[in-house]
């Protein structure tokens, strides 16, 4: 749904900043050769444009009126060594505004994308990513096309109005006065059509993006649809879509096809009075008939570059609302940097301390309340509690993905916030509840956790992890593709592998956000198994659903509301009867309900107890 | 009811389209009952065509007759308004054709996107089931979108160009037939250049897109990924890599460019070759008198407009073919039969009892591969049937025939003692109620996903009271937009327990004779999961209940419990019977009592600690 949010906030007139104008400058700075280039090819074919006017009304002049053949063939051969300066040009306005569009393109991209990797997990959960894909790539495309296409163009349109009139005026200046006068007029029209035809072309946009989502539910839908026979009310509303796609798109075809013929007509009358007056002329020998021809070709020509400029006018205006979303963007500090005096540090191992901890995005209420706890290191934590009570915050503060609003957290017996970034999030080990892979291959995903990895040293990861198994049994063993965002693996596959990405990186801190979908029981195990592995010998900081992770834990924190309800390990929170008992006992239900399996899909599941 | 729909638009026969024996044939169908409109705008396009020709014919007239023969009263006065007169017939035919051409394109392109959506929704599950979503919103959104962009763009510029084409070359050859033959030797020339390269080009523009295509994805990826990105804190290398497509991408936009800049120059350079030969050929006729000064003038602004357009004709020629694989996307999906909804004999105005039997019914989404065997079972009308097993025992293909979603492969159903087959489907339907686990909710308020589907009106106080009944006022009363609340993207996630309440309430508004639950309870909390129930107890008041279920509390009350394994019945009966006899009923509620006992051991071993 990119095209929703590209459209959704764009104005019909947007007032150019100068700000604005002058960072699209800077954006250009880097090109200024190409530029400078494709501008001075782009002035010397349009010269060039306009002088072949002349030539044609000196072959009439003084060639065919005064029957003199050698002049004839004098000129045509200066129109075709022009015919070939101009190809050259031509060749080098195309080539270089190209080339420049595409290093634009590529720097922007470029630029945005790597301001994206340093800005915060809040920025990221708050801006929908629909929004941000349509700032790298629709937006970019609309700036590169401004600062290429656009100057091309309008260069290319000015310097013909300009040529052309000068030409217009030593021809005879009285004649060349009246196709002034329509000048105007005719770029008037020309902008109005353009904007007009703009906005409907927008409107239509709009319309085709509700038109393909709604298409795209009744779809996705369509038992829904089927069960309850909406078939007809679902086409009615459809049609009102369907409608106002017509309406807009048939409106910006019908000016599209009104705008050049109204063009035409304004200057049908400017070329109505040159014929007129400039026969007379002609009768009293005040302009040549080549004169008068060169008038006429000038007059049919000049429609274009008048549309030129109206077209570069009307994207100029979208192409600066681009800009400045773009510019935006680049705008947006990352809430979270490295303090100036901030260490790396070798390792991370060593106690963990929460001191104080509160936590509120922006102005909100608080989703952290003064926690405080001390993990020695090497044990293992289970967060456990009511979804919403708090436990991915803390596991995102101990990441630094976000960053305490009071009190302090030790890692190590320093105060995290004098680490580098680089530092912490190096050496935790992450496992998300629903991970996720890069499309690629098993490998690769792998790999992802120890950039410089051997393929044994890959295997062995995944040997741990307990993947290697179901690895080896695909086609393309540790090569297979995974598809986008890992779409062609099972959940508990994708689980497996981010499990051996996180061992691979060997790190001190190991997190991990437990799935709470089901997995086939094996796949289950397969997972303890590689958790357990993963939380020997470090920290761990798990968001445990399992009875079993929970129990293994060396301690239990029961968070809600932001705060530590009850802590302990687990035979003492059973004896205090609260909040984890009942947590306790209903897991215990649903997980044997599920061990239990009485369909036979795990053979000795009633062995379980 | 059944509305009779308004005909906005001239009817279009889908078949008549798909039987066509050539593309262009079906094209030509698909703009039925705009043929009128389209012959207009070709016979509009000649007449501009010809007026314009007409310009220059006239100034090459108004030179000889009325410059050089000095006739400045007038008859000066009267060619100007000539001149002016052609423009404006050019000027208005020329409107008139690109407007007509719109509306044909814009109209049979609206109805094709009507008709696909209906055609779709209309489709059978079996097409649904295989069918990518992706893919048919690619068919109805973008491909219609190219034949729009044949039919108002591409066709009638082909038109154009060889009107334009024909009629200058017809009156070049009433200026001299020798000058005629002899300006027109480069055309194949520059029509196959241009063919050659357009086609080309049409591969590395797409070469370019699917470059695109991964850049997006990669960031897409980068993006959903973020978490991922930091806590290994790969920043580094997500940068180098979407640097190495960026950069990709750059090169190929080189590629594309290049071409494009040696193309243009080449063909103008072809172009102008024989605009000088012709030119120094007539410039010497006018001169030894073979042709007037006036032929001359003329004959410079025919030839341009005989030459220049060619090169256009190689793009025009290569979009059509892409066209017409839009074309045939179209109709593959146009060819595929509908369900019919409404054939069917038995048609009971009062309404359906309910009683249900199955008799030997067996069925197979492929031959030979029966996921259903010899089904054979009885249900009173208003009685509740529960049916029993594990994922894929056949329990949902079994409930998916009530509504004829599917139709036995043998066998039959009996609804109220008359063939299910018998009665239309849409008739069916009405009497069914479907309440999913996990029900589909589309993207507009709640208060319209309670109505999908009535056709009565519905009051305020009739759909708080189902909302009541459903457990999920409370719920809507919480959102600050209550019943307005917008559901999906753009407004409020449920969870899939309120989703399913949502479904219920809807239910309970439509109060269908038979209703078909899903009560494969997922993971919910316990206070939701009394909510639902009683929900669920309310609904099946008086009805005759198909319920599907995976755990025996939900269906300890039913008349009726088959369970089901492999397609098979392998117990039926009621709780009582089939607690008496050993098999998987039995295990599955012994299995409760298991659990209880071994939570009690679990707590009890706690407090001997």
């Amino acid at each position: 749904m990119s095209t929703y949010y590209d459209e959704n906030e764009l104005d019909d007139n947007v007032p150019v900043k100068t700000n604005v104008l002058k960072r699209l400058v800077n954006t250009l700075r880097p090109h200024w050769k190409t530029l400078l280039g494709g501008v001075l090819a782009i002035v010397v074919v349009s010269l060039l444009d306009a002088y072949f006017t002349i030539l044609s009304k000196r072959i009439i002049d003084e060639g065919i009126i005064p029957q003199n053949k050698a002049a004839i063939l004098h000129f045509f051969t200066i129109y075709g060594a022009i015919v070939l300066i101009q190809a050259v040009g031509a060749f080098l306005f195309i080539f270089l505004a190209g080339l420049q569009g595409e290093r634009v393109r590529y720097d922007l991209r470029k630029q945005l994308f790597n301001h994206l990797q340093e800005l915060s997990l809040s920025y990221f959960s708050k801006t929908p990513l629909g929004w941000i894909m349509s700032r790298v790539t629709s937006d970019t495309e609309k700036m590169a096309e401004l600062l290429t296409w656009g100057i091309i163009d309008t260069t290319y349109a000015l310097v013909s109005i300009i040529v052309s009139s000068v030409f217009m005026f030593t021809i005879n200046w009285q004649l060349a006065l009246i196709v002034m006068f329509s000048l105007p007029v005719m770029a008037y029209a020309a902008l109005k059509f353009r904007v007009r035809i703009y906005h409907h072309y927008r409107l239509s946009r709009k319309a085709n993006s509700k038109m393909t989502a709604s298409l795209n539910e009744n779809i996705t839908g369509v038992r829904v649809v089927k069960a309850l026979r909406r078939e007809d009310r679902n086409l009615q509303d459809f049609k009102v879509l369907s409608s106002a796609m017509y309406r807009s798109s048939y409106r910006a075809a019908y000016l599209s096809a009104l705008f050049q013929p109204t063009i035409q007509m304004i200057s049908a009358i400017s070329l109505g009075l040159i014929l007129w007056r400039g026969g007379i002329k002609v009768e009293l020998g005040l302009i040549t008939i080549g004169g008068l021809q060169a008038f006429v070709s000038y007059i049919m020509m000049i429609l274009w570059p008048i549309q030129d400029l109206a077209r570069v006018y009307a994207d100029m205006q979208n192409a600066v609302a681009s800009s400045e979303r773009v510019f935006s963007l680049l705008d947006t500090q990352p809430g979270i940097t490295n303090r100036p005096a901030a260490r790396e540090i070798p390792s991370l191992a060593g106690d963990i301390a929460f001191e104080g901890v509160s936590f509120r995005y922006e102005d909100d209420e608080p989703v952290i309340r003064n926690l405080s706890f001390h993990i020695p290191y090497g044990q293992s934590v289970a967060l456990v509690g009511p979804t919403g009570g708090g436990k991915t915050t803390i596991v995102n503060l101990l990441c630094r993905f976000y960053e305490p609003t009071e009190g302090v957290i030790r890692i190590a017996g320093v105060d995290y916030m004098d680490l580098s970034l680089q530092t912490i999030q190096s050496r935790i080990g992450v496992v998300l509840q629903t991970p996720h892979l890069f499309s690629g291959s098993i490998r690769e995903n792998i790999r992802y956790g120890k950039l410089d990895a051997t393929d044994e040293e890959i295997e062995d990861a995944a040997k741990l992890a307990g993947a290697h198994n179901f690895i080896t049994h695909f086609e393309h063993g540790y090569d297979q593709n995974v598809g986008e965002g890992g779409n062609l693996l099972s959940v508990g596959q994708k689980q497996l592998i981010s499990i051996a990405r996180a061992i691979l990186s060997t790190p001190d801190i190991f997190v991990m956000d437990e799935a709470t979908s089901s997995v086939d029981t094996l796949t289950e195990a397969l997972i303890q198994n590689g958790m357990e592995k993963l939380m020997t010998g470090r920290t761990s900081f798990i968001i445990a659903h399992r009875l079993s992770t929970i129990k293994n834990a060396n301690r239990i924190l029961v968070i809600r509301d932001g705060q530590i309800a009850e802590s302990g390990n687990h035979n003492e929170l059973m004896l205090l009867k609260g909040h984890y008992y009942r947590l306790y006992t209903q897991q215990f239900r649903y997980e044997l309900e599920t061990k239990l399996d009485p369909y036979g899909e795990v053979p000795n599941a009633t062995d379980a107890i | 009811m059944m509305k009779k729909q308004q005909k906005k638009y001239p009817a279009l026969d889908p078949q008549a389209v798909v039987a066509s024996k050539n593309g262009l044939t079906a094209l030509w169908r698909l703009m039925s009952g705009y043929h009128g409109h389209y012959l207009l705008s070709a016979l509009m396009l000649a007449i501009s065509a010809t007026a314009r020709a007409g310009i220059y014919i006239f100034l090459g007239w108004f030179v000889d007759h009325i410059l050089k023969e000095g006739r400045f009263g007038s008859e000066l006065l009267l060619s100007a308004a000539g001149f002016v007169c052609l423009i404006l017939v050019q000027a208005t035919s020329g409107f008139l054709s690109n407007q007509l051409a719109a509306q044909t394109a814009e109209s049979s392109t609206r109805r094709l996107r009507d008709l696909l959506f209906d055609h779709i929704q209309r489709l059978s599950f079996a097409y649904h089931a295989e069918a990518k979503t992706g893919d048919l919103l690619e068919r109805a959104s973008s491909d219609v979108d190219t034949l729009r962009r044949f039919i108002s763009d591409q066709a009638i510029g082909v038109a154009r160009v060889i009107a334009i084409f024909i009629i200058n070359f017809t009156a070049i050859m009433q200026i001299n037939a020798r000058l005629a033959l002899v300006s027109i030797i480069i055309i194949p020339v520059i029509l196959v250049v241009s063919i050659l390269f357009f086609r080309k080009l049409s591969k590395a523009y797409e070469a370019y897109q699917e470059q695109e295509a991964v850049i997006s994805t990669n960031l897409q990826e980068n993006l959903s990924g973020v978490r991922v990105v930091k806590a290994f804190a790969r920043q580094a290398y997500e940068i180098e890599k979407f640097d190495a497509n960026n950069f990709e991408k750059y090169k190929r936009g080189r590629k594309l460019n290049l071409m494009h800049s040696l193309f243009w120059p080449v063909s103008d350079i072809l172009c102008a070759a024989q605009m000088i030969g012709s030119n120094i050929m007539a410039a010497f006729m006018a001169i030894d008198g073979v042709i007037t000064l006036g032929n001359y003038m003329s004959f410079t602004g025919l030839l341009g407009w005989l030459i220049w357009p060619i090169r256009n004709l190689g793009r025009l020629i290569v979009d059509t073919s892409r066209a017409l694989v839009s074309l045939k996307r179209v109709t593959d999906v146009l060819r595929v039969a509908q369900e019919p909804l409404l054939e069917g004999t038995h048609v009971p105005e009062q309404g359906v009892a309910g009683s249900i039997r199955f008799e030997h019914v067996s069925f197979a989404y492929e031959k030979d591969r029966p996921v259903l065997e010899d089904i054979s079972f009885e249900c009173p009308a208003g009685q509740i049937v529960a049916l029993l097993g594990s994922t894929g025992s056949g329990k949902t293909s079994l409930v998916n025939l009530l509504p004829r979603f599917y139709d036995v492969t043998e066998g039959k159903i009996l609804l109220d003692g008359v063939d299910l087959r018998d009665y239309p489907r849409h008739y069916l339907r009405s009497q069914i109620g479907i309440v999913e686990q996990e029900p589909f909710l589309f993207s507009c308020s709640i208060r319209d996903n309670i109505t999908y589907g009535i056709t009565r009106e519905v009051s305020q106080e009739e759909i708080e009271q189902a909302a009541r009944e459903a457990a999920i006022h409370d719920v809507i009363m919480e959102f600050a937009n209550g019943y307005d609340t917008l559901v999906g993207e753009r407004g409020v996630t449920l969870s899939g327990g309120q989703k399913q309440r949502v479904a219920i309430a809807r239910t309970l508004l439509i109060n269908p004779r038979i209703l078909i639950l899903d009560d494969s309870t997922s993971s919910v909390d316990m206070e939701t999961e009394v909510q639902i129930r009683q929900a669920l107890q309310a609904l099946m008041q008086n009805r005759t209940t198909f319920i599907i279920a995976h755990r025996i509390q939900s269906i300890m009350s039913a008349d009726l419990i088959l369970v089901f394994d492999q397609g098979k019945i392998v117990q039926s009966g009621t709780h009582d019977e089939l607690i008496q006899q050993p098999g998987i009923y039995r295990s599955i509620y012994e299995i409760q009592t298991r659990i209880d006992n071994a939570l009690q051991e679990e707590i009890d071993r706690v407090h001997v600690l």
